[in-house]
């Protein structure tokens, strides 16, 4: 006979690169948060794969048989039974066992326990029939003392198989039966109903043994291993058959299976199921876990967002423009002097002038607080025109009254269109919440000076018949005067010398400066009236630019966002997807090699 | 006493809790919760109700219980003298109570609502039957004497079983009415976790408990009576008038099935034990049934407040929503005063400025005098509204009201909204909102927004108009003040005019610009005072729009979001409903029992 392939032995590195993917799985960042179970039950079940893969990576795996059940059942007693000895203390007085006590074979080097029953109470045997099997008694589950309940919930996911005692009282309670429920998918179980002479008192009912069967059918074990015994008999009998057993005891029958029917081929079968039952937990877990396909519904968030997006800009800059309004003297001011600097010589002189004259309240204004102050002033303008700053404080009268609350406003109406187009809110909140901390005022400021200045760039090279009339009336303002001065001054001097008129009066003398006044308030009222520069002619376009601006600038940080976590929970359903491939493929890997050995009433279906 | 009144009271106390239960169980949190809240109920249905209603306190009633197979149906036959309960092995087999007659006389009361939802059935009916019913069964008379000739002994089901789960109300309705709660406790179970919770809860009711442990070897027994005290009821709750319980304590060893079957002969040694100590418990029918009263009604008085205790998170949550609105309201309130009142102007003032400054001009002839001065005035006006437009700013560009308003109030119910979803995983209050937001709630929220603000505009109207009059009202209802001030206006004009002439006498051509400078400069001081009139007017119209908005515009509809989810038949309102009302009954029946016991 052929040494048969080592099956356990080359499952455990092939679990060990399954726990390093999940691993690194959950301990990566994501766009979508597992939540508090999903996490808890996942590091549950890797935990459970590293041991696993450690417990296999030996010769001759150990098999874990754990006994669970109420206290007084006769756990202890059952073990002391097999053992034929009092390892485990048992007594009248509930509840007996406070610590586990583990009986393993002495070959068994203590260090090859599993690090949870090397705590516990051990106890070594020498008994060939249970070589590879370590026994574990362990504490109650439901008395007053419940530290008891805990340390059997820690210990219980070492067992691979979990023998669940029952007794007459007490083979379907609540809470041993729950935590059946909740382990049977991920272990094997045997069943003991213990203190058979209790149950056979031939009275009305239903017998417990029938009663637990049918229980048991009803959680999907059709077959189960049922072992009536009574244990105390047997104990007390100090090894030999006990004298008056009660008909149908089967304590020797629990004792051959645990020592003969587990043979080297059931152990493996035993380990090799759990290990599938693991690893299609992991799978169904990372599966529950698996964030959902938002793509469709990113793009339609993109594009409603879009026009949120859109009507928010409008907005904003309306309350931009209207912050300005107070400011219009300023604006209009600031427009005339950069338009005059392609003036020259006596129109530039003539311009400078009229403009001192004209802006001379806002001069005064700015220049005594007091006044500027008294007369409704908010805002100090420096007699310098200075964009920056002057827009700075603009913006931050508006921010102040209204630009401040519509962000929030605007990051929860996003939410909430969010929400009716099938995007889980939950998943964009901090990235909204972030982009709405960012400093928005600098950027409104920046996009208010870049819309004057790009308004103020029209305005000053204006293209089209604007631009030949704009460069004629320059060219004309900017010779006409000195034409007119020289002209005139050259009819006069023409008059006096050739014709001899001597007759020099102050009229005819102011001539020479009153001529080329005439031309250039002509040319002044020409471009005044051709080329307007007024701030409801500004303040439209510059609407319209500001507008455009602010919703480049909200539509640059906002709208991808969808599209980003979308793109985002992709890339971690694509992970899951492979995780979850990796976990099937052992799973088939190890379906192909399970040998042949009888252990499906372990399980139930 | 009041009979109807003190019936209503009861039905509707044990219906809140009743509604509190159920509340618990379709919560995964608080289903322990249940069975405090069932006992709370069937106390008062079963305990406080038929008293107040004047019913005879004989007969008294023992409940049996304990955990499954502990043995509740054979010390049932103990208690009865002869073989009555089905005792056997399946643990868990009796699934509703049965109630044993003592062979003379008694009955049970017949007050509406005993025993709550349970049916009584007639026939005889194994003990298996899983439905809201209970038995009754007379006892069959016996040569002996009846030591329990006033009790009724009842058997009741488990509380420990997988399948309990759906029966253990029925326990809880009969061990809510008992006057002696036989506790049975095996060598398996006598320090199983939850039939001690059973147990405490027992003694907290202020019910007798008089202990039976089974099952285990004779020679035992001491020891284990011994462990059970210490260990079990050494750690019992105080009683509710705060004395440590004394809970007598019977051993029944594992008998062979010739004694256990026959409790008046060969198992009467331990039968003696166990009624002598029910019998010790209830020396008097009337004491022991005004014990079990007035202990039920002091556990009511001292556990209400826990029993509420369920709703607590409810209530957070409730609050938080609440809390949510309130910010939203604020916001609100804040927008408006920055977006619109700030800037505001009042234009409609200028118009009473106006009215303030004619109003001290001369009447009648006087006019004459006026028009004459207005015409001096001329160039100094002039002159001083040019510089004035040069010089003031225009006003920045204010949002129409009802603009601010509305957009004030769609950002109000998009943060509501989104907070909704943010927290709608959380508890059932955030979701509702979230789904009301789904079907109408915006809608109708804007619905009573528009009507509040139709009322508000009637009201904003007056208010300005109001003030404004006022203002005018105010100097014309008080002849002698504007007689007064027209006088003194006359007076410094014409005092200007004479100290020109007379300090100037005789006068050049340029000696008479004085005199319009001086007529406006008295102009310009009347104009200012009604100009700071005016202002304050406005000042006070500006405050008083705020607390217009909030006393008609916020304030209701805060209030009616706030009240939101506990409206429309929704759990939250009969939540709101059961906790105001359910302190209130109980202390109402609780004065009333004292009443009666006093009496």
């Amino acid at each position: 006979m052929t040494e048969p392939e080592p099956l356990l032995r080359t499952l455990a590195p092939l679990l060990r690169g399954l726990d390093r993917r999940l691993r690194g799985w959950l301990d990566a960042r994501r766009a979508q948060p597992l939540s508090m179970l999903q996490r808890a039950e996942l590091e549950g079940l890797d935990t459970d794969l590293q041991r696993q893969a450690a417990a296999l990576d030996v010769e001759k795996p150990l098999l874990v048989i754990m006994l669970m059940g109420g206290t007084g059942v006769g756990k202890s007693s059952l073990l002391n039974a097999l053992a034929g000895s009092p390892i485990a203390q048992s007594s009248f007085t509930r509840p007996t066992t406070r610590d586990p006590v583990v009986y393993y074979h002495q070959s068994v080097r203590s260090d090859r326990l599993d690090p949870a029953l090397r705590l516990c109470r051990l106890a070594q045997h020498d008994r060939p029939g249970l070589e590879q099997k370590v026994i574990v008694d362990t504490p109650d589950l439901d008395s007053n003392d419940t530290a008891n309940r805990d340390k059997l919930i820690a210990l219980l996911p070492v067992a691979d198989i979990v023998l669940y005692v029952g007794s007459q009282e007490k083979y379907h309670d609540k809470l041993g039966w729950e935590l059946f429920k909740e382990q049977r998918k991920r272990r094997a179980f045997a069943f003991v109903l213990n203190k058979w002479d209790r149950c056979l008192t031939n009275e009305s009912g239903v017998r417990p043994d029938e009663d637990l069967l049918r229980d048991l059918k009803d959680e999907g074990f059709t077959s189960p291993l049922l072992f009536r015994t009574t244990a105390r008999a047997w104990l007390e009998a100090n090894g030999a058959t006990p004298a008056d057993l009660p008909a149908g005891e089967q304590f020797p029958l629990l004792k051959n299976w645990l020592e003969l029917g587990l043979t080297r081929l059931e152990i493996e079968a035993v380990k090799a199921h759990g290990v599938t039952q693991l690893l299609a937990q992991i799978a169904r877990a990372a599966e529950g876990a698996k964030p959902p396909d938002l793509d469709e519904a990113a793009a339609k968030v993109a594009d409603a967002w879009e026009r949120v997006l859109a009507e928010e800009a409008a907005v904003q800059a309306e309350v931009l423009v209207g912050a300005l309004e107070p400011y219009q003297t300023e604006v209009e001011h600031h427009f005339s002097v950069e338009g005059q600097q392609r003036f020259r010589g006596l129109m530039a002189a003539y311009l400078r002038v009229t403009t001192m004259f004209r802006y001379a309240g806002s001069r005064i204004r700015d220049r005594h607080p007091i006044t500027g102050r008294l007369l409704g002033g908010r805002v100090e303008t420096p007699v310098e025109w200075n964009l920056g700053s002057f827009v700075q404080d603009c913006a931050k009268a508006a921010g102040e009254r209204v630009l401040d609350q519509r962000a929030s406003a605007l990051v929860n109406k996003l939410l909430v269109d969010a929400d009716q187009r099938g995007f889980p809110p939950a998943l964009l909140q901090e990235r909204t919440a972030a982009v709405s901390r960012l400093d928005w005022r600098d950027r409104v400021t920046r996009a208010v000076i870049d819309a004057l200045a790009e308004v103020e760039r029209r305005a000053t090279h204006p293209t089209g018949w604007r631009k030949a009339l704009r460069g004629t009336l320059g060219v004309a303002a900017n010779t006409l005067p000195e034409v007119a001065l020289v002209a005139t001054a050259a009819v006069l001097l023409w008059d006096f010398f050739v014709v001899g008129n001597t007759d020099i009066s102050l009229f005819r003398l102011s001539l020479v400066g009153l001529v080329p006044l005439v031309v250039i308030i002509v040319l002044h009222l020409l471009i005044l009236m051709l080329l307007p520069i007024r701030w409801p002619a500004i303040r439209g376009e510059f609407r319209r630019e500001l507008g455009a601006r602010l919703d480049a600038e909200l539509e640059r940080v906002y709208r991808p966002i969808p599209g980003e976590i979308a793109a985002a929970l992709t890339a971690e359903r694509a992970e899951v997807d492979a995780l979850v491939a990796d976990t099937k493929q052992v799973s088939d890997w190890l379906a192909e090699r399970q040998q042949a050995a009888r252990v499906g009433e372990l399980y139930g279906s | 006493m009041h009979v109807p009144d003190t019936r209503a009271a009861v039905g509707e106390l044990a219906a809140d809790l009743g509604w509190l239960e159920d509340h618990c169980r379709a919560q995964p949190g608080l289903a322990a919760h249940a069975g405090s809240l069932r006992l709370a109920s069937a106390l008062t249905r079963n305990v406080i109700g038929p008293f107040l209603e004047d019913q005879p306190a004989r007969p008294l009633h023992v409940a049996v219980v304990g955990g499954a197979g502990a043995g509740k149906s054979t010390v049932v036959n103990f208690l009865c003298g002869s073989v009555v309960a089905e005792a056997n092995p399946q643990a868990g087999y009796t699934r509703h109570p049965t109630a044993f007659l003592p062979a003379g006389g008694a009955t049970l009361p017949g007050t509406i609502g005993f025993l709550g939802p349970m049916r009584r059935v007639s026939e005889e009916k194994p003990a298996n039957l899983d439905e809201d019913v209970y038995q009754v069964r007379r006892l069959q008379p016996t040569a002996a004497a009846d030591p329990l000739g006033e009790f009724v002994v009842w058997d009741c089901p488990d509380m420990t079983t997988w399948a309990s789960t759906g029966y253990v109300a029925r326990l809880m309705e009969v061990a809510a009415l008992a006057d002696v709660v036989v506790y049975v406790a095996s060598d398996e179970r006598y320090n199983d976790e939850v039939p001690t919770q059973f147990l405490h809860l027992a003694v907290k009711a202020g019910k007798a408990v008089v202990c039976v442990l089974t099952k285990m070897r004779e020679s035992d027994a001491p020891a284990m009576v011994e462990h059970f005290q210490r260990e079990v009821l050494g750690r019992l709750p105080p009683l509710p008038s705060g004395s440590i319980p004394a809970v007598p304590v019977v051993p029944f060893p594992q008998m062979p099935p010739g004694v256990r079957n026959d409790p008046a002969g060969a198992g009467a040694k331990y039968r003696v034990q166990l009624l002598n100590q029910i019998l010790v418990q209830c020396e008097s029918a009337d004491a022991a049934r005004k014990r079990t009263v007035s202990n039920a009604a002091r556990y009511l008085a001292t556990a209400g407040d826990g029993l509420l205790d369920v709703a607590r998170r409810d209530l957070a949550e409730f609050d938080a929503w609440k809390g949510a609105v309130r910010v939203g309201r604020l916001d609100f309130e804040d927008r408006y005063r920055k977006e619109y009142l700030s800037g505001e102007q009042f234009r409609r003032f200028d118009r009473y400025r106006e009215q303030l400054v004619e109003l001290v001009e001369l009447p009648g002839a006087g006019r004459m005098w006026g028009n004459v001065l207005w015409v001096l005035r001329a160039p100094y006006r002039w002159g001083r509204d040019t510089l004035t437009r040069l010089v003031v700013r225009p006003d920045t560009l204010n949002l129409s009201e009802k603009t601010v308003l509305d957009a004030a109030l769609v950002g109000w119910l998009d943060g509501l909204r989104a907070e909704a979803l943010r927290r709608a995983g959380s508890h059932p209050v955030w979701k509702a909102v979230a789904h009301g937001f789904d079907g109408p709630l915006a809608a109708e929220v804007r619905d009573r927004f528009q009507q509040a603000f139709r009322t508000f505009e009637l009201k904003e109207t007056d208010d300005l108009e109001a003030t404004g009059r006022q203002l005018v009202a105010k100097l014309e209802g008080n002849p002698g003040l504007l007689y007064l001030l027209r006088g003194g206006k006359l007076t410094a004009d014409i005092a200007v005019v004479g100290a020109v002439l007379v300090f100037t006498w005789v006068p050049s051509w340029y000696h008479f610009l004085l005199i319009p400078l001086g007529v406006s400069a008295t102009h310009q001081t009347a104009e200012l005072a009604a100009r700071g009139a005016t202002e304050a007017a406005r000042l006070k119209v500006r405050s008083h729009r705020e607390e217009l908005v909030q006393a008609t515009l916020t304030a209701p509809l805060a209030e009616w979001l706030a009240q939101w989810p506990a409206t429309g038949g929704t759990a939250f309102e009969k939540l709101q409903q059961v906790l105001t009302r359910v302190p209130l009954l109980i202390r109402q029946l609780d004065e009333k029992v004292s009443a009666k016991m006093t009496a």
